[in-house]
């Protein structure tokens, strides 16, 4: 299992890093650390291209349920600013 | 059997559900929410991964792999067969890829039949040309690939790769260089060695046999394996290619 724990831990620790050097920043916006978590998730598990079939696919439910999230949050920003 | 990414999933998930939306209502901060989703994020992740390790557990799958083993190194064994097998594309059998342990001494076989479903096989024309067809643990792995084999270096590596670190985590990683009708196998922390038993002498080590297996369904061609060695947690197989 040393693939998986190899995967968790790089989720792990990029999620981290990125969401600390946003805190590091000021970012107050918790749609911004949504956006980035899911781009940092989708980039690491295309990145683990070995993983089995079966994992590959239940993670690429989970992905396609943060690109849901991703969507809902652009279309909400984009109506804010055609609203204006 | 327990799973301790289920555990580790099923706790990250309670207490990113718990501390989502204290960070969010009480403590006002977009930082720490931030943290409690990823932690739920994570947490799922580790429950589908969770999910998708084996039915039967590895202590299982050994016992059965080395009863197979033990079975035909005494079959090896019994009849005094010291060659090295040769690893025949589906292609050229019955549909399943097969290995052939040579009866008669001496020069490589030239494979001129098909190799039919059966343990004692003909594969030439000559009197002596009789060998064991044998089941290996490359040939039985080969269906475990996703994708179609090619012929070129970088498509066997791919396919190595996904077999023996993705698959099986029998390895961390492989890289594959040819030079001279030789291919040189190189695989980044194995997990199964090779030892000086019968078994292994004729029909190369699991991994051993998977590299073959998959070299030789994808070059369409049959192929033996020349040598292993194992130097600072990385083995070397050489594989030679019979044409």
């Amino acid at each position: 299992m040393r693939i998986y724990n190899k995967y968790v831990l790089s989720l792990l620790l990029s999620l981290g890093i990125s969401n600390v050097a946003l805190a590091a920043a000021g970012q107050r916006a918790l749609d911004v650390y949504i956006v980035l978590n899911t781009v940092v998730y989708l980039v690491i598990s295309l990145v683990y291209v070995y993983l089995n079939p079966r994992a590959r696919s239940l993670l690429s439910t989970i992905g396609f349920v943060l690109i849901g999230a991703f969507l809902v949050i652009a279309g909400m920003k984009a109506a804010e600013v055609l609203g204006r | 059997m327990k799973n301790p990414y289920r555990t580790l999933g099923v706790g990250l998930v309670a207490a990113g559900a718990l501390f989502a939306p204290v960070a969010y209502f009480v403590i006002n901060s977009a930082p720490l929410t931030a943290m409690a989703i990823v932690s739920l994020l994570v947490g799922f992740t580790c429950i589908a991964l969770a999910s998708t390790r084996p039915y039967i557990s590895p202590e299982a799958s050994l016992v059965l792999l080395q009863t197979g083993m033990e079975n035909i190194a005494a079959l090896l064994e019994e009849l005094a067969l010291r060659n090295k097998a040769i690893y025949v594309p589906s292609s050229m059998g019955d549909g399943k890829p097969k290995a052939i342990i040579p009866l008669a001494d001496g020069a490589t076989p030239v494979l001129k039949n098909r190799v039919p479903g059966r343990l004692v096989v003909r594969y030439g024309s000559r009197p002596d040309e009789v060998g064991i067809a044998v089941t290996t643990p490359g040939g039985a792995s080969l269906p475990l690939l996703r994708n179609s084999l090619g012929p070129g270096d970088s498509q066997i590596e791919s396919a190595l790769s996904y077999l023996l670190v993705g698959v099986l985590d029998l390895a961390t990683g492989v890289t594959v260089t040819s030079q001279n009708g030789q291919l040189n196998i190189d695989i980044r922390d194995p997990r199964l060695h090779w030892e000086n038993i019968w078994y292994y002498r004729s029909l190369g080590s699991p991994i051993a046999s998977m590299a073959a297996a998959v070299t030789c369904e994808a070059l369409g061609k049959p192929v033996r394996i020349k040598g292993e060695a194992v130097n600072n947690r990385q083995a070397r197989v050489e594989i030679e290619v019979i044409d």
